[in-house]
């Protein structure tokens, strides 16, 4: 009770220091401060830092990024959601905590709590097999994992995380059956299918591909609708028809629901405007990751339909927890 | 000789003097992080990430594996010191480096583990070079099943380092287990004893864990203490170690460097395993196992050799095959992909200034490292001076601040704290905590392997005993457990013919 008094307090004190239309205009006043759910050094984080850099001169103002990682990107994004929505504190995020984490976690955030805000593309998973696999294309895999259900084994980033969903959900339509086995991250996905303790690789491009270039491996199906150049061979779901399918990493701006529309509209159209700088997109192209920048209404739109489409594929291979 | 001409290449681009200075910096900035208890290698390099941006890759690397190699050497001086470790590395030179520094011979253990981390370091960079590439192809061999037999034959191994009898440190080791079991389970994705909590989904920091069973156990200690003695001031003789004490140190260094080599190729907890496994064998070999655990210079020696043998060998799995095998190596994996750079198979070939740049780098951090840190021994060991009153509650604010700068999670402080108390309440029962604290990093990732196994294996047990590498570890296992059977038995056969 006290909580809410307080809240209520804060609120119209709040409300009486600024009036509505002079605060996206003066926005941002201070440096704004950017949450990264994720430890320094990893992917999300570098990304991250360098979109900050890019979109400082366009704001005109400091980001500053705050390193909050904890329970695969969750502890930061409820953050993010419980933050003060005036457009100061910020979300960049990849899309595990916001769309595959929440059938699994019991997270205090729905796609309510916070505001999308744009997003600046991906990295697809891919599925690759030893050089001896007897199938050379995606559609002789298909068959071949098809008519042995149960024998192979694929290697992937956890059970109930992005990749294996991501798996999953391809491999459900196909009415196929591949036994997961769980490892620390793709790197170590990689030592293992590299010493042949699994059929299949299961993970993000980088760790698998100077394999590929040796010729220890041969990837043959991304996740993705599309393919991707840095890996010719590998055909994209649209190929074997399901690109509908598709449930690729991705990285966006969130900030907290309620945050000023004009506000939005304001860092929607920096984060954009930084997204396509020079440096920023040599960024991405270096770490393999494929630019496809999207709005606030695309960016809500994909959130929402693929935390329904991996809700759907948690619940068939029973790691949801909602219902318990 | 071909590679001999290229590592002289890689020592002119090591040499340039932009490339110095990055070393240079990079290793006074890991022995700061080393220091600092909570802050270890992967925080002092992931912070300083942002900064290699603008680097070229040659220079990235060299700064960042500076900072892993420095940490390696300041970890120790907290654990001498204050018997706090000040990264993960350096729990176990707690046990002996601390007792020594009690007995006035902190300067000695001091200069013992920067000059073992030199020779390590040495070592594991000319291994890196001569059989790096060999090793790494042996290391893919090592799938689930291996690397559980591994994991089951270090605890055993390790079992011989507590200093409490066998029921204890047994109690210790199940205790340790079932704390490594909090968190979400990869394999079900189902988050266990987390109490709903996210934060505790990652599982109990190991971090907080270690300082607060060892450090902030020890200063509760001290406050118990009517008078606590406070160290005299040092001499520059009492500095250096003594010839006997050199004579121990000796072959402990040597075989450091070869336990901290090969144990760098085990996955994900490398440090931790290979420091504790040097110092259980330093406590076999030796002739006087009943000083470890009250000073024994060979019990700082190991380890502390061990921890920089064993950064070396980390990077074989990046260098090789393009794969960190742990988090730290990880970074450095993220500082070349931002330059666009892939480590694996083609590195060599394809950018041969950033691998030999890197490797002579490696070895120039070890120079100026152990040239940095020697004068700094006779600062460390003054602040002893300082009454323990003033000390212990500085300390103890150093380790909040550390380890909350890890995550900014208040949940990790409490996890501090609460380690401290029962800590200091199983030490008052003359528990050994560092059972406990090598169970809970090996029990997680011996569970997961356990099942990816039998996963794999499609719940067939016979997976354990297939494959050379888990028949290898098995036959060790096997070789290790008889012995130290035959051991217990013909103690009890001794002790009872004694009886009268």
């Amino acid at each position: 009770m006290r909580g809410i008094l307080r809240g209520v307090v804060a609120g119209v004190l709040a409300a009486g220091l600024m009036t509505g239309p002079a605060v996206a205009q003066d926005y941002p006043a201070r440096p704004v401060t950017l949450i990264v759910p994720a430890p320094p050094g990893g992917g999300t984080d570098v990304f991250a830092r360098q979109i900050a850099e890019a979109v400082e001169p366009i704001l005109g103002q400091k980001v500053i990024v705050d390193n909050r990682a904890g329970g695969g990107g969750t502890v930061g994004t409820t953050l993010v959601s419980a933050a003060q929505p005036d457009g100061y504190t910020l979300g960049f995020v990849w899309n595990s905590p916001l769309t595959t984490s929440p059938h699994s976690l019991t997270v205090a955030y729905t796609p309510d709590s916070y505001a999308p805000v744009m997003s600046i593309g991906y990295s697809s998973y891919v599925l690759c097999a030893a050089p001896d696999f007897p199938a050379a294309t995606a559609k002789e895999l298909v068959e071949r994992i098809k008519a042995e259900p149960g024998k192979y084994t694929y290697g992937n980033d956890g059970i109930g995380g992005t990749m294996q969903l991501a798996a999953e959900r391809v491999f459900a339509k196909l009415g196929a059956k591949v036994r997961p086995v769980p490892f620390g991250g793709a790197g170590e996905t990689a030592r293992n299918f590299l010493g042949g303790h699994v059929t299949f690789y299961g993970g993000s491009l980088p760790p698998i591909l100077p394999h590929v270039a040796a010729g220890k491996a041969k990837c043959l199906l991304l996740t993705s609708a599309g393919r991707n150049p840095a890996l010719p061979q590998a055909s994209g779901l649209d190929d074997i028809g399901l690109g509908a399918e598709e449930t690729v990493l991705w990285w966006g701006l969130i900030a907290p629901a309620r945050t000023p529309p004009a506000v939005l509209a304001k860092l929607e159209k920096a984060f954009m405007a930084a997204a396509e700088t020079d440096r920023f997109k040599d960024a991405m192209d270096k770490q393999g990751a494929t630019r496809r920048v999207l709005g606030a209404r695309e960016t809500g739109a994909l959130i929402r339909s693929e935390l329904a489409a991996l809700g759907t594929v948690a619940k068939a291979i029973g790691v949801e927890r909602k219902a318990q | 000789m071909e590679s001999l001409g290229y590592l002289m290449d890689g020592f002119a681009v090591a040499f340039t003097g932009r490339n110095l200075l990055l070393c240079f910096v990079g290793c006074l900035w890991g022995t700061a992080v080393g220091v600092l208890p909570g802050l270890g290698p992967l925080a002092g390099m992931a912070l300083l990430l942002p900064l290699t941006f603008k680097l070229d890759p040659a220079g990235a690397v060299i700064m960042l594996a500076g900072i892993f190699n420095g940490a390696m050497y300041g970890g120790s001086t907290t654990s001498i010191l204050m018997r706090i470790p000040g990264e993960a590395a350096s729990v176990v030179t707690c046990i002996d480096g601390y007792e020594m520094a009690k007995r006035g011979r902190a300067g000695a253990a001091l200069t013992i583990a920067a000059v073992g981390s030199f020779v390590g370091g040495t070592v594991s960079i000319v291994g890196l070079m001569a059989v790096g590439p060999l090793l790494a192809d042996a290391m893919l061999t090592v799938g689930p099943a291996a690397e559980f037999v591994l994991m089951l034959t270090a605890l055993l191994v390790v079992s011989a380092v507590s200093s409490s009898p066998p029921v204890k440190t047994l109690a210790m080791i199940v205790l340790g287990l079932a704390l490594g079991t909090v968190g979400l389970d990869q394999l079900t994705a189902w988050p266990r004893f987390t109490f709903g909590s996210l934060d505790l989904t990652d599982g109990i920091n190991f971090v907080a864990l270690s300082i607060g069973l060892f450090g902030v156990s020890e200063i509760l200690l001290n406050l118990d203490e009517a008078a606590p003695q406070v160290p005299r001031a040092p001499r520059l003789r009492e500095m250096l170690p003594t010839r006997q004490e050199i004579r121990e140190a000796a072959p402990a260094v040597l075989r450091g460097s070869g336990v901290g080599f090969l144990f760098g190729l085990v996955p994900g907890v490398s440090h931790i395993i290979s420091t504790f496994v040097a110092y259980a064998i330093e406590k076999k070999v030796s002739k006087t196992p009943e000083k470890f655990g009250h000073g024994a210079v060979a019990g700082v020696a190991g380890p502390e050799t061990a921890n920089n043998a064993t950064t070396g060998a980390s990077m074989i799995p990046l260098l090789v095959l393009g794969i960190p095998a742990i988090p730290a190596t990880a970074i450095l994996l993220s500082a070349l992909l931002i330059h666009g750079v892939q480590p694996g198979p083609l590195l060599m070939s394809e950018h041969p200034q950033v691998f030999w740049g890197l490797i002579a780098s490696l070895y120039l951090g070890n120079a100026i490292l152990v040239v940095l840190n020697l004068p700094l021994i006779g600062i460390f060991v003054s602040l002893l001076r300082t009454p323990m009153g003033v000390l212990a509650p500085l300390v103890l604010v150093i380790c909040l601040i550390g380890v909350y700068s890890l995550k900014g999670s208040p949940l990790d402080l409490a996890i501090l704290v609460g380690a401290g108390v029962v800590g200091y309440v199983l030490r008052k029962f003359s528990y050994d905590v560092a059972p406990l604290l090598l169970a809970f990093v090996l029990g997680d990732r011996m569970e997961l392997s356990f099942r990816r196994a039998l996963t794999i294996s499609d719940g067939d047990y016979l997976v354990f005993v297939q494959g050379p590498a888990a028949r290898v570890f098995l036959a060790v296992l096997v070789l290790i457990g008889g012995l130290q059977l035959a051991a217990m038995l013909l103690g009890w056969r001794r002790r009872g013919a004694a009886a009268p």
